[in-house]
């Protein structure tokens, strides 16, 4: 097991691509489920050293994956804890692999963090059934940790990972309070799940959450009737505040009626995901995505001044091309000698 | 004619007389159908009237023998039943007519009634004629039970099927018999006992009215065919209490609720099995002494006297009870019934203040669950939302962290530990019983022949009809009858059904929960955590798995949410999972070690194939395997061989120190594999 441990590794002092890296991804891009799994582990562990060894595994896939063309579509799920996220992405993962051999498709569920001991109970899978080894399914649980909306910087390292090795990654968001604004800066697609008539729909208006989601699924349509009564109540409700934002009214925003416990309304939302798949357009700029995840976390960590340092980092750079972790060393290079980090471990 | 004393009991003649003694009930069934019948015929010839049957795993969760989750558990905990033509062994020189015949089973508690019907019918015995009991509470299945297969609308559907046919076919059988015994067992208190109890039978009534299929007069006796078992623990003068709440508050439902005039059809009728939960492996010997005092808790108050009584053993949390272990618990109540004076008078407790008080506060508290319950939209929404459940392992976190910190005394086990070695545990055998692996084959044999036997196209025919009929919300009985003549089988009966309505599983309860316990072990445990993270730059991961279709799940969400508490990120995902899922999600979280939570008495053969698999996939010295659950001593060696780095059983019910002890296993294989 020479090389799987994530300390040792990250101890190396040259940041080449070791043997061992390279065999992991190379398996991982077989599909193999622990190579990819620990890859995962790799990108997610936040140190100096660590962050070297991510620069490392992403450049490789940067480089070997071009050929293969395999840019996922990152769908975001977002909802209420109880609106039975967790089951309808487990039928929608199976849905959108029927009659189809090579589509693969990864899902990050995260879940929240205790406050008094750190430590996270991560259950999304009871709701996910998948048969058992097969390798066009991946499933992964995060934990929230201490970020802001449950995703942050881990989130986006284990995407990026994932968006080299599948074609569409899932991520299910903690669902509370800031989790939808951020899952829409991860996402190329923001669902939003509601419940048949709840409160959900008022409160998010209220939020101003409404605004954000690129579809709307309202899962727990058991009953036809049921689905008719709260999609029309839905599309009213969607009507005043496209209006009140001036939304572009000819591109409503699609609603969908599922019951994931009776398989209703899957088969038209995986055929419409697997459809923007197809659609350049659905893809979100990556740059701008990457940039603000950097941002996100100098401020956390830095505060308004890491941003300044950051801007000028930014306005001397020389390259064309947009690297996280290039931005990233520079700015710790920068910094390193002028300030402390607000948190010395900002992992935990 | 006797004056009228206030202490004397008289009978209609105006005699002084007493009562009756409560049915003694043992439960039993393991092997296989042959082992049974021979077991039940014995009984009968001793005299027992009734027959308490229970169904090994794989029949109560509707998998066939030949199934692979079904493999390890085959005739362990009950007996198989994969076709009518094992019912026919079963029952081999019994008289149906005269039995009065229970089953403990739910999930495919239609399937076992159409059998017992269908053999009725192929032997020329009266349907009507037949007396007994389906358990068919489904509801405590999804919170405390585990052996449910579908979702709660179309279990409550099968429920209601079976209420409509048998009120219509066979009077006298009870098509469920509403269960608080398992919610205590799985930490309710006695206000969470009364009120999930009461809610269950509150969903299934409020299901029935639904369906309209009654008239009033019909509803009524329907009402009245309601009965429960409950549960009695240490606090036996609470629990005679909450037996009288019950009894009170059944009464006011009955009356309020439904509308039922005949008093005779509101009475809260019970059974009972004492608790077994706080049964200890520590000084065993001291459960008998418990048993006696539990027992007190339903037969104290003669108005709230249980009809039926079964006791665990003084072994209980050693492994199965074996004859001598059932017969000694059977002397207890024998020598209660038959020594004392105790069914000489009348309610002992009428008049006491405390009584009245103490019952008052309970059903108040109960009242108020229920309310709060219907307001959510009733039980099967409680169920869903994960209400209930969460409310149970609430509980029982509570209950561990008292008998950890102290605050729960429980003889030899936290305080007075030290003593001499008891003789009793250091037989032969060692206390413990084991079923002959060899008789499995014996039933996978029928079965197969079953199978080569049967019409193939009165089988797919018979299938064909219950899927449509499923489908069309026909009354699913006379298709499973047919279904079981026609030879069907009970996997394959299930997994028609399950096609139509699909599987579930119910919220494990375990998300959001903590556990209050500050102590040494805790602050050492986190010590290590910590230096962990700091090391290797995040959270340790366990993913604790309960694999097989053992349905004990409070151990592995104690762990769980123990695990949390003590500062991992803890993978849980619920009960009854093959060890190829559990590996898998092993793999998939990267997770540092794998806790394993195994009570139903197959550990050997599951952790073998649990390490077969990780074998496979190339990751058995990287992830680390510990386990925990009833596993008797003399394994010990073999699983350690096996590759198991620590086992844990009841009496590690420190659960900070367990997870001190799986933090020390998680650094020791990271050291190990680093290089
Ligand atoms: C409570 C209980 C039940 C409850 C379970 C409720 C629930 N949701 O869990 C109910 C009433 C439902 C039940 C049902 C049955 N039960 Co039961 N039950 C028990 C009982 C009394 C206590 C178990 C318990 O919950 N203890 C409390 C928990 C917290 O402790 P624990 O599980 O031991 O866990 C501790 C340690 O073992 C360890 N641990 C456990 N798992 C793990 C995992 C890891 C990773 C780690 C580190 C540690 C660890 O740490 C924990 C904390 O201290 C035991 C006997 C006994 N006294 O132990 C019988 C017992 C386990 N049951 C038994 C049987 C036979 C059954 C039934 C089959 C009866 C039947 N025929 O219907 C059914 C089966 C149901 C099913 N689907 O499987 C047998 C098993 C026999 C065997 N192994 O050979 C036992 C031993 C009783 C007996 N002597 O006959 N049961
Ligand atoms: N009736 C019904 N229940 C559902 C449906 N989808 C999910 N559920 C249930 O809702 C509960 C919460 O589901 P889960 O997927 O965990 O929700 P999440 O918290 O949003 O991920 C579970 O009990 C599910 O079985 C549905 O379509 N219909
Ligand atoms: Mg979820």
């Amino acid at each position: 097991m020479n090389g799987m441990n994530v300390a040792a590794m990250a101890s190396q002092t040259t940041p080449a691509l070791s043997d061992d890296i390279k065999q992991l991804i190379d398996r991982a891009l077989k599909m193999e489920k622990w190579p990819i799994a620990r890859l995962i582990s790799m990108v997610e562990v936040e140190s100096d050293s660590a962050a070297e060894q991510r620069h490392v595994i992403l450049d490789y896939l940067d480089s070997v994956v071009e050929e293969a063309n395999r840019d996922a579509l990152v769908v975001g799920i977002t909802g209420t804890p109880g609106a039975g996220k967790s089951t309808l992405i487990g039928e929608l993962c199976l849905r959108m692999l029927q009659g189809s051999d090579d589509l693969f498709v990864a899902v990050i569920a995260i879940d929240p963090s205790s406050q008094r001991s750190g430590g996270a109970l991560l259950g999304d899978r009871t709701r996910v059934k998948f048969p058992s080894k097969d390798k066009r399914l991946f499933f992964r649980s995060q934990a929230s940790h201490q970020e802001l909306g449950g995703l942050g910087k881990k989130t986006y390292h284990a995407v990026r990972l994932l968006r080299y090795i599948f074609d569409i990654v899932v991520i299910e968001t903690v669902g509370i309070g800031q989790s939808e604004l951020e899952i829409d800066r991860l996402s190329d697609l923001t669902c939003l799940v509601l419940q048949p008539l709840t409160g959900d729909q008022v409160q998010f208006m209220k939020a101003g959450i409404m605004e954000i989601p690129d579809l709307f699924i309202v899962n727990k349509c058991d009953e036809d009737a049921l689905a008719k009564k709260s999609y029309h109540l839905l599309r009213a409700s969607l009507k005043l505040i496209d209006i009140s934002t001036e939304q572009d009214s000819d591109r409503a925003r699609p609603v969908f009626m599922t019951s994931a416990l009776k398989n209703k309304g899957i088969e038209e939302l995986a055929r419409h995901i697997l459809s923007l798949r197809q659609d350049p357009e659905s893809f979100k700029n990556r740059e701008i995505q990457g940039e603000y995840y950097l941002c996100k976390w100098i401020r956390q960590n830095y505060g308004g001044y890491g941003i300044e340092v950051y801007q000028s980092i930014k306005q001397n750079s020389t390259s064309e091309r947009f690297s996280f972790e290039d931005r990233e060393k520079a700015f710790n290079r920068m910094i390193k000698g002028m300030v402390k980090p607000l948190e010395s471990f900002p992992c935990r | 004619m006797t004056e009228n004393k206030a202490h004397q009991i008289l009978d209609k003649n105006g005699e002084v007389s007493a009562d009756r003694p409560w049915i003694f009930r043992t439960y039993a069934g393991h092997t296989n159908v042959w082992a049974t019948n021979q077991l039940y015929r014995e009984n009968l010839t001793k005299g027992q009237t009734g027959l308490s049957i229970a169904l090994d795993l794989p029949t109560q969760c509707g998998y066939s023998s030949d199934h692979a989750l079904a493999r390890p558990e085959i005739g362990k905990v009950g007996v198989p039943i994969n076709s009518l033509d094992d019912f026919q062994v079963l029952f081999d020189n019994i008289p149906l007519e005269e039995m009065n015949t229970s089953m403990t089973i739910n999930g495919s508690a239609m399937w076992l009634l159409s059998l017992y019907v269908a053999l009725a019918e192929e032997r020329g015995v009266d349907v009507s004629q037949l007396k007994g009991t389906t358990q068919n509470d489904v509801i405590k299945e999804y919170l405390a039970r585990g052996t449910y297969i579908y979702p709660p609308e179309d279990s409550m559907r099968l429920i209601v099927d079976m209420y409509e046919y048998c009120l219509h076919n066979i009077p006298s059988w009870n098509a469920s018999n509403i269960c608080s015994y398992h919610l205590q067992e799985a930490g309710a208190t006695p206000v969470q006992e009364l009120a999930f109890a009461l809610i269950t039978a509150i969903t299934i009534l409020d299901a029935i009215k639904e369906r309209d299929c009654f008239s009033e007069e019909e509803f009524e006796r329907c009402v009245g065919r309601i009965s429960f078992f409950v549960n009695a623990g240490m606090r036996f003068v609470e629990e005679v209490c909450k037996m009288r709440a019950f009894c009170e508050m059944w009464d006011e439902i009955a009356q309020q609720r439904y509308g039922v005039k005949n008093p005779k059809y509101r009475r809260f009728r019970y059974g009972v099995q004492v608790n077994s939960l706080g049964l200890t492996a520590e000084q065993p010997e001291n459960n008998a002494w418990r048993i006696i005092i539990e027992t007190l808790g339903v037969t104290l108050s003669r108005k709230a006297r249980c009809r039926a009584l079964q006791l665990p053993a003084w072994n209980e949390a050693l492994s199965l009870p074996r004859p001598w272990d059932q017969q000694w618990s059977l002397r207890i109540q024998q020598i209660l019934a038959y020594e004392t004076d105790l069914l000489e008078y009348p309610d002992l407790l009428d008049g006491s203040h405390v009584v009245e008080s103490k019952v008052k506060d309970l059903k108040e508290q109960a009242y108020v669950e229920i309310d709060k319950i219907l307001s959510m939209g009733g039980g099967l929404k409680a169920v869903e939302s994960g209400y209930m459940k969460s409310a149970l392992v609430g509980s029982q976190s509570e209950r561990m962290r008292r008998l950890t910190n102290g605050e729960q005394i429980v003889v030899g086990k936290n305080k007075w530990i030290e003593g001499i070695a008891s003789p009793l545990v250091s037989d032969a055998d060692g206390g413990i019983f084991m079923v002959d692996a060899k008789a499995a084959e014996r039933t996978l044999e029928a079965l197969a022949e079953t199978k080569r036997t049967r019409d193939p196209k009165r089988v797919e025919a018979a299938l064909e009809k219950l899927a449509a009929d499923a489908r069309s919300g026909e009354n699913l009985m006379p298709a499973s009858i047919e279904c079981a003549k026609a030879r069907v089988t009970t996997g394959e009966w299930s997994d028609k059904l399950r096609e139509v309505f699909g599987e579930y599983r119910p919220p494990t309860g375990v998300d959001g929960q903590s556990m209050n316990i500050e102590n040494e072990s805790l602050q050492q445990v986190r010590g290590k955590i910590e230096t962990f993270i700091k090391e290797h730059g995040y959270r340790p991961r366990i993913v604790v798995g309960k694999p097989g279709l053992d349905g004990h799940s409070n151990g592995a969400e104690m762990i769980a949410v123990a695990a949390r508490h003590a500062g991992f990120d803890v993978i849980y995902f619920g009960i009854r999972l093959s060890t190829t899922e559990i590996v898998q999600s092993a793999l998939e979280e990267d997770a540092d070690i794998i806790g394993i939570s195994l009570l139903s008495g197959s550990h050997n053969e599951i952790v073998d194939q649990l390490f077969t698999e990780l074998e496979e996939q190339g990751v058995k010295d990287a992830i680390p395997v510990v386990l925990g659950g009833i596993i008797p001593e003399p394994d010990y060696p073999g699983l350690i061989d096996r590759g198991v780095k620590r086992i844990f059983t009841p009496r590690d019910f420190d659960p900070m120190l367990v997870m001190d002890q799986i933090m020390d296993v998680i650094i020791e294989n990271k050291s190990k594999v680093a290089h």
